[in-house]
This record gives structure tokens, C-alpha cells and sequence, in this order.
């Protein structure tokens, strides 16, 4: 961890160009995206499990803090995707490096670009959904949902620290290895190809996503009750979340649930793109063999369950009973109807 | 011109903690070069201060440092490239990431076991030819490799590599720099052996292409680019 605080300060230190500062923010706006996934694959599969705590969540993604944090996460997605190209350009062109600088300004450039329309628009849907007066969900409410997440990370990362230390007092095998393992690595050669092509996958998919529930529907206009859902011909009878998510996973084009397959996809290739490149993070700063085995594990496990628990919900869908519970949940749920931040 | 130094000082003898030592020189001329004001300063003022250099001309590798926050060779900086105004300062400091061993001298040994770990050494694919003489090869194949030649093994690029300096275990640009000019040389009868090597936990994979050692190499070779073909060569299996 100690080369995690020199890496920092002489990367701050160093004067080094762009390229420097595309791989700064690569992996700031890549850990912030893993984080926001994280807590949206467990959200989101509420609506098929517990619709009366998916309308909760829901309920605070339309909260002043999490749009703040909607605004950070669409220029961290977007970001990374456009200096994600960049990489897999020079990664397999890489007779083409002296235009990597330029390509790094373009990559900024594009982002701002792309930026300011999309900007725009969801802060029309902001404006909007603050004149109708709405309901908000207090910081309190906030901080002691999270905190049910921040406990569960605790508690993974502890159970997996207690299992690597179990393997080392079996084992022996403590502290920094000496020398680097000198097997050829067959995983982190494969994984190299993974990350590029999955990247290249992601990007149409996640754009065409952020487009459908950012942009043209946006999160505040999936509780408004008469209001047509994207991607389909139904309409949101109830005005509940959950009947937004289960009618888009319900949409047949030709007998095919398209939606369904399209998150699908979405959340296979996003969970293992994700979580990978926090095994990197991982790999580059935890050099204590215990650490490092635990947050691995800690790593592969999380990986697995998301894909697992989001597989599940599709697979699952929501019963339009749920619609009602999503009612009755969002009805107990304490609300301070008064200035933003919840007074 | 006057010139304030800024020089990264520790004796581990005497010293808990490097700190800075600061040293003003008169007379400075923009022709000048940093080894020279280097010198001054340890002729001149501080007979203790600690520096490498052999050559001093830019070819033996041996006075890599980090001046005013880029890795360079103290040999080949000369003072009007750091556009600096009258009484403009410059900093000195160690390359990060290998031992300090006093003031600006760091231990190489790290860096040279991991460039011995590349077979950077010429490995025959044939039988010497029946008249005795070399082996040929077409001037096509020849400027396949012939950037990573230049290479003096100063580690200015390795040293400036955030991976490196993230885990010391990372082979680092300048062996990768090495073994692609082996790689690529078609006499070499090595190169699957090299590319398995390459493909270990400490080897190619762990560069993030942050572009930090292509502008530091005093021998503007083209790191980054090495690195890349020899990733792609790993991909495709073989040179």
C-alpha cells in the first residue's frame, strides 16, 4: 500500500504530459463507475425480489445528492469511454504514438463535446421534476440506506481477509514476495484481449443505455404515472419504478425480450470490464501477499455474485403484483417535503 | 546568469531523511549543462555532494536524475533548455524507484536483474553459415529493431513508469526495450522464449500506456511503441 501514496504524490510530482493525466482520470472515473454499478445491479434486481425497496432507491436516485452524482457518473462513462478508444487505438496501432498526444486532447475535447447537449438535457429533466414539487428523501434516509452497503463491503472485504490469512498460517506464504512469479501469465495475457473488446462492446451498449434511462425518459420521469417507457409501446399505468422496469423487460420484438438480453449483456461484459480493472488496481498497489489474496478473492466474489444476482432478477422479471407493493413500500418510507438536501 | 539549485540530499550514514539542499551558482551560461553546474556545486561549494557520471557526454547512461520534474541525463540538458529567467531555479533530484544509495547515486542492481531476466543477448535460430562469415539478414529486417538498439540502459524511462514505480516487480520499459530488439531480430532463435517471459505477472501486461518513458528517453527511442508491438506480438504468438 505504501507504493499506493508514492505513486500519488510523485504522480503529481512528475511532469509528465497527457498521457499521464488520461491514465490519472482512466482510473478515477473507471473505480467511480465500479462503485455506481455495484450499487445499481443490487438495486435494480429489488425490482424483481423486493419492489417495495426498489421504489427506496429509486426514491434516491431522484434525490439532490444522487443527481449531483448522476451528472459525475455520465462524465465519468463518458470519458472513459472515449479515452478507452484512445488506449485500444495505440494498443494496436502502436506505430501511430506520436499522435497519442493529440489523440489525448480530442479525447477531452469529445468528452466536453459530448458533454454539454447531454448535460443540458438531463438538467431539463431536473428543472422539470422540481416544478412539479416533488417529495424528497432526506440525506438521513440516504446515509443509513448506504450505509447498509458500506457495512456489506466491510464484511466481504473481513471475510475475505480472514480466509487469506486462513490459506497463509496453512501455507506459510506471508509478507512481499521476494521475486516475481515467473509463470507466464495465460489469464492476464487473455484478460488484456477481454478488456479491449469488451470495452469496444460496452461502448454502443452503454451509450444506447444512458441514452434510454438519462436522456430521453431520464430517472425522474420513470415515476410519473400516463408516461410512455422507452423502448417499448406500454405506458406506466401505476407511475411506479418497477412497473418501468418490469414492462421493458416484458417488451417482445418478434417473441425476443429484447431489453432483457440487451442488460444482460450489458452486465456480463460491464461486471467482468469493471471488476477487472479493479483487480489491476489491486495488482499494482497491494503487494502483501495476504492483502492481495483477499482483496482478489473479495474481487472475484463480488464479480460473481452481481452477475449471478442481476441474471437472477432478469431471468425472474417483475410480477405486476409488485406494482402495488412498490405503492405500499414507497408510502412507508419517511419523507421531508422541503428544500433540496432534505432541509 | 545567476541559478538557484535545488538538490535532493541523503547520506544514510548521518541522514534520518533526504531533504533539500539549496546552492546559488553565479556566472551561468545557457550553453552550460546541468552535469556541469552538478560539478560546480561539488568543486565549488559542497565537496560531499554525490553524483554518478563517466562519460558525461551522453552515451554511457550513468547521470540519470530527475531535473525540474522529468527524468533526464544531467550530461545532455543544457541550462537554456529549461527556459529559465535570472535567478530561475533548478531542481535535482533522484530517479524513483530504485534504491538510493547516497545524494543523486541510486542502486541499478534492481534494474539491471530485470533486464538480465529478458535474455538480452543474441540467441542463434541457426547453425553459423558453411563460409564462416555472419549471418545475413535483408535491410528491411534489419530496421525492424534497429530503434531499440540505441538503448544505454540509463533508466530514464523505467524510473518514470507510474507501474514502476507502483511495484519494483514490474520488469519496466527499458527490458521490454531489450528484448524486442532480440524479438524482432530474425537470426534470434529466442523470441518464444522471451515473449513467455514477457508475459509473466511482472512482465508487458502491467504497462497502462501512460506515454511517461517514451518523451524521457535521452536516446529518443520509441518505448511505448516497442512496448505495444511486443504486446501484439505476445497476442499474435510469435515476431
Amino acid at each position: 500500500m505504501a507504493t499506493l501514496v508514492t505513486t500519488i504524490t510523485e504522480t503529481l510530482r512528475y511532469k509528465g504530459k497527457l498521457g499521464q493525466w488520461s491514465w490519472v482520470l482512466h482510473r478515477v472515473t473507471g473505480l467511480g463507475v465500479v462503485l455506481f454499478l455495484i450499487l445499481h445491479v443490487i438495486d435494480t434486481s429489488w425490482a424483481a425480489f423486493y419492489p417495495g425497496q426498489y421504489a427506496k432507491a429509486i426514491g434516491e436516485y431522484q434525490s439532490p445528492l444522487f443527481t449531483l452524482g448522476e451528472f459525475a457518473l455520465v462524465a465519468a462513462i463518458i470519458y472513459h469511454a472515449m479515452n478507452g478508444l484512445r488506449i485500444v487505438l495505440f494498443d494496436f496501432k502502436p506505430e501511430w504514438w506520436h499522435l497519442q498526444q493529440k489523440a489525448a486532447m480530442i479525447v477531452l475535447g469529445a468528452s466536453v463535446v459530448l458533454l454539454v447537449p447531454t448535460f443540458a438535457i438531463m438538467f431539463g429533466h431536473v428543472l422539470h421534476y422540481y416544478d412539479g414539487n416533488p417529495d424528497l428523501v432526506t440525506i438521513s434516509d440516504i446515509i443509513q440506506s448506504q450505509a447498509q452497503f458500506l457495512l456489506g463491503f466491510v464484511v466481504i472485504i473481513a471475510a475475505a481477509l480472514l480466509l487469506s490469512l486462513a490459506y497463509a498460517l496453512i501455507t506459510g506464504e506471508t509478507g512481499t514476495p521476494a521475486r516475481p512469479n515467473r509463470r507466464p501469465s495465460q489469464f492476464d495475457a487473455w484478460m488484456w484481449r477481454f478488456m479491449r473488446l469488451s470495452g469496444l462492446l460496452i461502448v454502443p451498449l452503454v451509450f444506447g443505455h444512458l441514452a434510454m434511462v438519462h436522456l430521453i425518459q431520464g430517472v425522474f420521469d420513470i415515476t410519473t404515472s400516463g408516461h410512455s417507457i422507452v423502448g417499448t409501446d406500454a405506458v406506466n399505468s401505476s407511475g411506479k419504478a418497477v412497473e418501468f422496469v418490469g414492462r421493458r423487460w416484458d417488451y417482445l420484438v418478434a417473441g425476443v425480450a429484447i431489453w432483457r438480453i440487451y442488460d444482460g449483456a450489458l452486465l456480463a461484459l460491464v461486471v467482468v470490464h469493471g471488476f477487472n480493472g479493479l483487480r489491476y488496481v489491486v495488482n499494482d498497489y497491494a503487494h502483501d501477499r495476504v492483502v492481495r489474496r483477499a482483496l482478489t478473492l473479495a474481487i472475484a466474489f463480488g464479480a460473481a455474485a452481481l452477475i449471478i444476482l442481476g441474471f437472477a432478477a432478469l431471468l425472474a422479471g417483475v410480477d405486476e403484483t409488485a406494482y402495488g407493493i412498490a405503492k405500499e413500500g414507497l408510502e412507508s418510507f419517511s419523507k421531508v417535503p422541503t428544500s433540496p438536501f432534505g432541509g | 546568469m545567476k541559478v538557484k539549485f535545488r538538490i535532493r540530499r541523503f547520506n544514510p550514514e548521518v541522514d534520518k531523511k533526504p531533504y533539500w539542499g539549496e546552492y546559488t551558482l553565479d556566472n551561468v551560461e545557457p550553453t552550460d549543462r546541468v552535469l556541469e553546474l552538478l560539478h560546480r556545486v561539488k568543486w565549488e561549494q559542497d565537496g560531499t555532494l554525490t553524483l554518478r557520471r563517466s562519460c558525461a557526454h551522453g552515451v554511457c547512461g550513468s547521470d540519470a536524475v530527475r531535473i525540474n520534474g522529468v527524468n533526464k541525463l544531467a550530461c545532455k540538458v543544457l541550462v537554456k533548455s529549461l527556459n529559465l529567467k535570472d535567478g530561475g531555479q533548478i531542481q535535482v533530484e533522484p530517479i524513483l524507484g530504485l534504491p538510493v544509495v547516497k545524494d543523486l547515486v541510486v542502486d541499478f542492481e534492481p534494474f539491471f536483474d530485470h533486464y538480465r531476466s529478458v535474455m538480452p543477448y543474441f540467441v542463434p535460430a541457426t547453425p553459423l553459415p558453411g563460409d564462416g562469415r555472419e549471418r545475413r539478414q535483408s535491410p528491411e529486417d534489419r530496421a525492424r529493431f534497429d530503434d531499440t538498439t540505441k538503448c544505454i540502459l540509463c533508466a530514464c524511462c523505467t524510473t518514470s513508469c507510474p507501474s514502476f514505480w507502483a511495484s519494483g516487480q514490474y520488469v519496466g520499459p527499458a527490458a521490454i526495450v531489450n528484448a524486442h530488439r532480440f524479438i524482432f531480430d530474425t537470426r534470434d532463435g529466442a523470441t518464444q522464449e522471451r515473449l513467455n517471459i514477457l508475459s509473466e505477472e511482472s512482465g508487458v501486461w502491467r504497462c497502462r500506456t501512460i506515454f511517461n518513458c517514451t518523451p524521457a528517453c535521452p536516446r529518443e527511442i520509441e518505448v511505448t511503441r516497442a512496448i505495444g508491438e511486443v504486446k501484439l506480438a505476445i497476442q499474435r504468438g510469435g515476431r
